[in-house]
């Protein structure tokens, strides 16, 4: 099994140009790896539909690779979205669940069916092109930079340890850059730095 | 065939059409599947709409969504928590069930809740909840039934969400045109 950190670390490591949204509990320490212009963080927004708002970005912008870091307990609060990206089948979304069994930022409850639902079994079964499974770090390493760049829908499972992530929210005195904003103001950050990049 | 509603979609220049068929938005639905300058995203519950239009229009995309007035209820957060809170301009076109059942049984929309009302046969309470919804979340809205214009309604949605930059909802009742 992996730390948070060693994915996220991982992921920092190979990442180039791809847009990154987050969730939860991955949102602030991705904060603290990376300041990249297309980081965007799915915070004080609707808890399950990070993973929707990126395959609205990915649909958007074709050309443009788009990771949604999410978390197993959002997963399940939308397992429809699986059949719904096979339907749009957009080559270039990833989607990415760190599975630690708990909502870590509430305190690590378990989710439903924790240590039992096994995510890539339901996303092989709706469709996705790729599915992909980790629960060791060097495995994880040495199969990102394949996952990056495999025509998609791609759906990574990683298997993690539960964190000590707490409540997060957005504003001015967050600790990292983009949370400070509001999520308007970043939703327009964003807009505005894939407009620049015209991909 | 709506024509003249799909005529609007072109002319407003609308990219997307995102979100979950009924029997009056059904003929949209297969129209836009077809047509070359638009493209579907068909979700598997409505909440997902709402991420997917926001997340389009962050890709400098220009969504519509569509679903049913029972699906709405189903939307709140993902509505709250994207669309609203991210003020993007979409324009949301809701089908409504159970308006010529209220109409029919003579309800009014503002008429007290009480378990009688909610739980008799005659009165599909989908209707009845739907604008006080809209209400409550903040959502601008507009209901278009009878001799209403569905596809000029909609453009006027358009227009509204897109200089308000925020959701914008047409509540439809009728066929669309």
């Amino acid at each position: 099994m992996l730390t948070a950190a060693q994915l996220l670390e991982g992921l920092a490591r190979y990442r180039t140009d791809e847009v990154v949204v987050t969730t939860m509990s991955s949102a602030r320490p991705w904060g603290h790896l990376s300041s990249h212009e297309l980081d965007f963080a799915s915070i004080d927004s609707a808890m399950g539909h990070g993973a929707d708002l990126a395959l609205g970005i990915a649909l958007a912008r074709p050309a443009r690779t788009v990771i949604c870091l999410n978390g197993d307990g959002s997963m399940l609060m939308s397992l429809g979205t699986l059949a719904t990206v096979v339907g749009a089948a957009p080559l270039n979304l990833i989607l990415l669940v760190c599975d630690n069994g708990t909502f870590e930022i509430t305190g690590n409850q378990p989710v439903a069916g924790s240590g039992r639902v096994d995510h890539g079994a339901l996303a092989e079964a709706a469709g996705f092109r790729n599915v992909y499974r980790f629960e060791d770090a060097r495995d994880y390493i040495e199969t990102l930079p394949e996952v990056l760049s495999a025509l998609g829908p791609t759906f990574v499972h990683v298997l993690v340890k539960p964190g000590t992530e707490g409540p997060i929210a957005r504003g001015p005195a967050q600790e990292v850059t983009y949370l400070q904003p509001s999520l308007a103001e970043s939703a327009r950050a964003l807009r505005a730095a894939l407009d620049a990049g015209s991909t | 065939m709506p024509e003249l509603t799909l005529r609007t979609l072109i002319g407003d220049g609308v990219t997307h059409v995102v979100g979950l068929p009924d029997s009056i938005s059904g003929p949209l639905f297969d129209a836009v599947s077809s047509h070359p300058a638009l493209r579907l995203v068909t979700v598997a519950r409505e909440g997902e709409a709402f991420a997917i239009a926001s997340g389009l229009w962050i890709g400098g995309a220009r969504p519509l969504v569509v679903i049913q007035n029972t699906g709405l209820l189903e939307s709140g957060d993902s509505l709250r928590g994207t669309a609203q809170r991210m003020a993007v301009p979409l324009p949301v076109l809701i089908t409504g069930r159970g308006y010529q059942k209220m109409h029919a049984a003579g309800i009014q929309p503002d008429e007290a809740r009480t378990l009688d009302l909610l739980t008799r046969p005659d009165v599909d309470t989908t209707a009845l909840f739907t604008e006080p919804t809209l209400d409550a979340w903040g959502v601008p809205f507009k209901r278009c039934e009878g001799d209403d214009d569905p596809a000029a309604d909609l453009h006027s949605a358009i227009e509204q969400a897109r200089a308000q930059e925020r959701p914008v909802a047409l509540v439809v009742s009728r066929p669309l045109n």
